[in-house]
């Protein structure tokens, strides 16, 4: 996949045809991937990378994958949505970039802290949705990152290397 | 003596705003603004396919994330001479609108309400008298003893488990609180159905933008079909549900929304003296009901109003080259041409150059360069842009709606135009145009229904897609008026690729620095006057740039270029 392409994904629209899949209404379905992450700040974008790399291989119908990119308050309707939700994130923890970290999120202290290029962090995001009910059961993947490149694309090469360990961690998750 | 405070950042979320202000006597002196991260989509666009801009731009903020998509699509769709057709220019205003319908309620309850409401007073509040006040301002049925007592219980949970999560950073208690406990009960159940409510309005981008966060957009009309009776496109069934989301949001609007901003609004009248700032609004316009180069039938007109003078609308053109212009006498970049040098977005360039302090730092060297954000101006003026901008203009331009609109609101304030000029005034004039919007998008909605049976589907226009139909050169803006305000895209095609980019967001020109000859933008200017009651709890400062709507996301973006976290070096805590 090239570097532009990552931006596309599965839904590059063409003119004069509904390639755009329409959304249905709350769908209810059991399971959501959701990588988060911007894409014009090189690693920070990992989360958004790996979904993309997820999108490529074939999964059960019950298993949604969603582009969170920076998404915001807009998110909060799909952590309402579903009861399991794995989350792909990238984190500045200190461990060496394409470290992949994973644990049981529960209250929103446990989310990486926004790298700042999400407007309304995952923080901000779960906090508010505890004061909606009671949260989904959240699985987190980080991949660790160091420097955030602006004006790039494209991850670094240690934390390109770590998606296909993402990518076997999900389907572990999945299968557990 | 004075002393200097630090506010940073000072978005209610996670920002990169950061404001410094002197305060002499309990009240501030003078202020800079400073976005605090640098910004670089202009140099991730060049040599990309003009057709694939809007999906860059789209994905520098997560709070509006088409308002971007709209600009761009209109910069390559005005150099190539794109008209779209008329259901796309429907579609695009419905989005339009579930945008601002979504983004001004979240910015109203869960990025302003909590500079006036007080969540732990509302602890104390009589349910059965916040059930009382409720049901007298609004038929909302949501109101009764029960409900609120219940609420309450729930809020005296959080605040006993310590778990007051998004609540937790904030000056509760702090004596510029002024509403009754009851009232403060209404706007944290608000605050709470708010949430719940944004969650529905932003499906309506799912369906005509296939997604969301992110929907698609396309150059030459909207990338959804529209046909009511096939199931994998826009049909009947879809429509209707549109219909009914925005008639939903339309009564909370009128119901909830409205009615608390009234309520709560006479308790801090002393606000709309207070926050006015520069004298100059500008609006480009936007929601057009006749095809977008019909610019005297937009909903919101174009235009500058100067020096607070309502008598007179100036007449703008973002083509001019000497009207929008950019300056960096106090930003970290370098131009060719020198310092001083004011460019228009066509001749725009983007050359970093930071020469700021290395973080942690204590204050900025304001004589010097002192944010990310570039300087906009229109003909040298320091223009304010948003809310209030589009309804000043629109009321001087005499647009009957919003001439209504406000002179409705005014007189349930009792009060004279003049108090606009506010931060008071800012607060209200969103709520304003929300109403307007809310009742806009059904007149859209019933047009596009109205097209659909006259058998009319088309959703885009081929023509000028294939890069070979292209002239050698073209140049196009694409002017739009994002939640914030005025927003636009400039880009320059060369061989069919993009030779340059530039974005002029709204928050650069509220929050930017001064110019070269010293003029403060809004949000400097706005400061002064405003007073503080204790330097260490700033909650006045916040409710004066907090009524901008501040979202520093796409005005600066991507990261901290030192590397560090900007944010330490304050003084009083984030919120």
């Amino acid at each position: 996949m090239s570097s532009a392409d990552v931006i596309w994904g599965m839904s590059r629209p063409s003119p004069g045809g509904p390639a755009a899949p329409v959304a249905a209404p709350p769908p209810p379905a059991e399971v959501l991937i959701l990588g988060v992450g911007n894409l014009l700040v090189g690693d920070e974008g990992v989360g958004v990378h790996a979904l993309r790399a997820l999108e490529a291989e074939t999964w059960p119908a019950q298993v949604h994958l969603v582009d969170g990119g920076t998404g915001g308050f807009h998110l909060l309707e799909l952590l309402g949505s579903y009861p399991r939700i794995i989350l792909i994130d990238a984190t500045r923890d200190g461990a060496a970039p394409g470290t992949v970290s994973q644990f049981r999120a529960r209250v929103a202290a446990d989310f990486p802290p926004a790298l700042g290029a999400h407007d309304i962090g995952l923080r901000d995001l779960i906090s508010a949705a505890t004061l909606l009910g009671p949260l989904p059961e959240i699985e987190v993947i980080t991949v660790s990152v160091t420097e955030l490149k602006p004006m790039t694309l494209e991850l670094s090469a240690p934390v390109a290397a770590a998606l296909p360990e993402v990518a076997r961690r999900v389907r572990a998750l999945l299968a557990g | 003596m004075s002393t200097r405070i630090v506010v940073d950042p000072i978005t209610r979320i996670e920002g990169h705003l950061r404001i410094e202000a002197e305060v002499k006597d309990g009240r501030i002196t003078d202020a800079w603004s400073a976005g605090t991260m640098v910004r670089g989509i202009e140099i991730i666009l060049k040599g990309r396919d003009p057709r694939d801009a809007w999906a860059f731009t789209e994905r520098v903020c997560g709070v509006c994330t088409t308002v971007h998509a709209l600009a761009s699509v209109r910069s390559v769709e005005d150099a190539l001479g794109i008209a779209v057709p008329p259901n796309a220019e429907l579609i695009r205003n419905l989005m339009f609108c579930a945008q601002y319908m979504q983004d001004h309620v979240v910015h109203f309850y869960h990025l302003h309400a909590l500079d006036w409401v007080d969540v732990v007073n509302a602890l104390k509040a009589d349910p059965a008298e916040t059930s009382r006040i409720a049901q007298s301002i609004s038929h909302w049925p949501k109101s009764s003893p029960q409900y609120f007592h219940d609420l309450q219980k729930r809020l005296t949970s959080f605040v006993e488990t310590g778990q007051l999560g998004i609540f937790a950073n904030a000056y509760w208690g702090h004596p510029a609180y002024k509403l009754p406990p009851e009232v403060n009960l209404i706007g944290v159940a608000h605050y709470l159905e708010a949430l719940e409510w944004q969650k529905e309005m932003v499906k309506v981008h799912t369906i005509f933008g296939g997604k969301n966060p992110h929907p698609n957009y396309l150059v030459g009309g909207v990338p959804c079909a529209l046909n009511i009776d096939e199931a994998n496109a826009i049909n009947a069934e879809r429509l209707a549900y549109v219909g009914r989301l925005f008639e939903e949001g339309a009564r909370f609007v009128e119901q909830v929304y409205l009615p608390d901003l009234l309520a709560v609004a006479p308790y801090y009248l002393d606000w709309t003296q207070i926050g006015g700032g520069v004298s100059n609004y500008l609006c480009y316009g936007d929601l057009p009901t006749n095809g977008f180069a019909d610019v005297a039938r937009f909903k919101f007109p174009r235009g500058a109003v100067l020096d607070r003078d309502l008598s007179q609308v100036h007449p703008v053109d973002p083509r001019d080259p000497d009207g929008v212009q950019e300056s960096i006498a106090h930003s970290w970049y370098t131009y060719r041409g020198g310092e001083d040098k004011a460019l228009h977005p066509w001749a725009g360039e983007t050359k970093f150059n930071y020469t700021g302090p290395k973080p942690p730092y204590e204050n900025l060297n304001v004589d010097g360069k002192y944010s990310w954000l570039k300087t906009p101006r229109w003909k040298g003026h320091a223009m304010e842009v948003g809310p209030l901008a589009r309804m000043l203009v629109g009321y001087a331009s005499g647009q009957e709606e919003i001439k209504e609109a406000v002179t409705e609101t005014l007189a349930a304030l009792k009060a004279p135009p003049a108090v606009l000029f506010s931060t008071l005034g800012r607060t209200a004039a969103r709520g304003i145009e929300t109403r307007l919007i809310a009742r806009w998008a059904k007149e859209f909605y019933g047009q596009l229904i109205a097209n659909i049976r006259n058998g009319d589907s088309r959703t885009f226009t081929k023509e000028k897609w294939e890069p070979s139909t292209w002239p050698a050169e073209a140049r196009g803006v694409g002017p739009s008026e994002a939640p914030r305000g005025a927003l636009a895209h400039w880009i320059v095609i060369k061989d069919r690729k993009i030779e340059n980019y530039q974005l002029v967001v709204p928050s650069t020109w509220n929050a930017s620095p001064r110019d070269g000859s010293g003029q403060r933008s809004p949000y400097e200017a706005a400061l002064i006057g405003t007073p503080v009651h204790d330097p260490a709890q700033p909650l006045e400062i916040l409710r004066t740039v907090h009524s901008f709507d501040p979202c520093l996301a796409c005005a600066v973006h991507l990261y901290d270029d030192q590397g560090g976290k900007v944010g330490e070096a304050s003084t009083s805590p984030a919120v």
